[in-house]
């Protein structure tokens, strides 16, 4: 077992090699800020955001990354026409990494769970297509969609044309409450992700597994894939995911409209996205999954007005035994960044 | 229990086979280039380079490819940063989307140029 951990570790930490020619890094502070209308059921929901990103580089190898996101969820009470809402604040993830070798990036703190595509990568409000969850979202992730512990992940070339990347991880359990702070929680699980990209073809192909190591000790896995054709300004991503709690599945396809000869100025800004979903209760209860069986389309309208700055718009309709529901959303997001330092010199 | 133990190993042998994988292919690689002659004496980007980028045109080619392939994964191509920023931004999303060295360093050097 050492022997293969200094395999793991050693080998490629040798072959990792500096890059004398590149930039240094600087703290730089990214993220997402929007404002979201929602009517759910003809209920209005108004929803200011900002996930601000502090990413601090130390030397060549070490990167500090922490995201906090103020948000609120603001409704109308019976009998008055104003809106009221709680500012709920969190952090989603304060983590340490250290790039080992080309190969591997070992992880400590707290990060969101590497499960399925989602929650790491599409979550932040700039980047979705449209702002509702996945149904499924929470289904091996929990509702704080973290961990807390230690994780090893990267990627390399495995052919001329292929690419591996994985993330292996534990997290403890953790039941951090801070007032007036969304809960640091997070179950004791191990689990894993492994996936095959394909540069060429665009195409994206992976599955997730893992094991709570409380409770009731189940298994969760799931599977993704991602598809943006070369020739065609379209992406198409998906998810399933089974566990005891539940599993269902979304598909979703997102065009750019910048192939269409009219209108170009605005059809090279416009995105038609829609989704389709569907969720199935489970064996065991969870209170941040549909408590019926559920299913939803979804389609939508987004406008890039410039870099960062986009419109976003959908209609959805959502089935369930318990109510028939429309949800309207519409908005606007913006991705911000700024450097905390001389970001201008080389 | 015993299955638990099984999962976890059958875990770390994949990914322990995957590196080693890498690290054998790679060393093939280092060895053949030098076995080559060097007409091509443009900088590469990293040890880990499969297909050697040549010149500024292609170079750029290359880079933009790389960047349109693994950025566009996930979100719309944003505009250059400055390139102190471009570099920790960049290592964040080799981080976040494990994204190879390889590609890494050509997305860098092509979001710098």
């Amino acid at each position: 077992m050492l022997g293969a951990l200094l395999i793991f570790f050693g080998v490629p930490v040798l072959q990792a090699q500096e890059q004398p020619d590149t930039p240094k890094p600087v703290p730089v502070i990214i993220g997402g800020a929007g404002f979201i209308t929602t009517f759910e059921g003809g209920e209005p929901h108004l929803g200011p955001l900002i996930a601000p990103v502090l990413l601090v580089p130390m030397g060549n190898r070490w990167l500090i990354e922490s995201r906090a996101t103020f948000e609120a969820d603001m409704t109308q009470r019976p009998g008055s026409s104003a809106f009221h809402g709680q500012v709920l604040k969190g952090v989603d993830y304060l983590q340490l990494d250290f790039i080992a070798s080309p190969y591997v990036t070992v992880t400590a703190g707290r990060f969101l769970t590497p499960f399925g595509i989602f929650n790491e990568r599409l979550y932040p409000i700039w980047i979705r297509n449209l702002q509702t969850d996945p149904l499924i979202l929470p289904i091996a992730v929990g509702p704080s969609g973290a961990g807390t512990g230690a994780m090893v992940r990267g990627g390399f070339q495995a052919t001329s044309g292929i690419n591996i990347n994985y993330a292996a991880y534990f997290s403890a359990l953790s039941t951090v409450t801070l007032s007036n702070v969304t809960p640091l929680d997070s179950d004791r699980s191990a689990g894993g992700r492994l996936g095959i990209f394909i540069p060429n073809a665009r195409l994206e192909i992976g599955g997730s597994f893992q094991h709570l190591l409380q409770n009731e000790r189940s298994n969760s896995f799931g599977f993704h894939g991602g598809w943006q054709p070369p020739a065609l300004p379209l992406e198409l991503r998906g998810e399933y995911q089974r566990s005891a709690r539940g599993s269902g599945y979304w598909i979703e396809p997102a065009y750019r409209l910048s192939q269409v000869s009219f209108w170009q100025y605005a059809m090279r800004r416009t995105q038609v996205v829609a989704r389709l979903q569907q969720y199935f209760v489970g064996k065991l209860p969870s209170d941040s999954l549909p408590s019926v069986n559920t299913r939803e389309f979804e389609f939508g309208v987004n406008y890039y007005f410039r870099d960062g700055l986009r419109g976003v718009s959908s209609y959805g309709r959502q089935f369930s035994e318990l109510q028939n529901k429309n949800i309207w959303t519409i908005g606007l997001t913006y991705r911000f960044a700024f450097p905390l330092g001389h970001g201008e010199v080389n | 229990m015993r299955f638990k133990r099984n999962i976890l190993a059958c875990l770390s042998v994949l990914i322990l086979g995957g590196v080693l994988c890498a690290a054998g292919q790679e060393q093939t690689k280092v060895a053949d280039s030098r076995v080559s002659s060097g007409a091509d004496t443009a900088p590469r980007p990293t040890a880990t380079s499969a297909q050697p980028v040549h010149g500024g045109a292609t170079s750029h080619f290359e880079g933009e490819k790389r960047f349109r392939a693994n950025c566009g994964r996930c979100h719309m191509a944003p505009h250059k940063f400055p390139p102190r920023m471009m570099a920790t931004i960049v290592r964040h999303m080799r981080v976040r989307a494990t994204i190879t060295d390889e590609d890494m360093q050509i997305i860098l050097r092509y979001m710098t140029e």
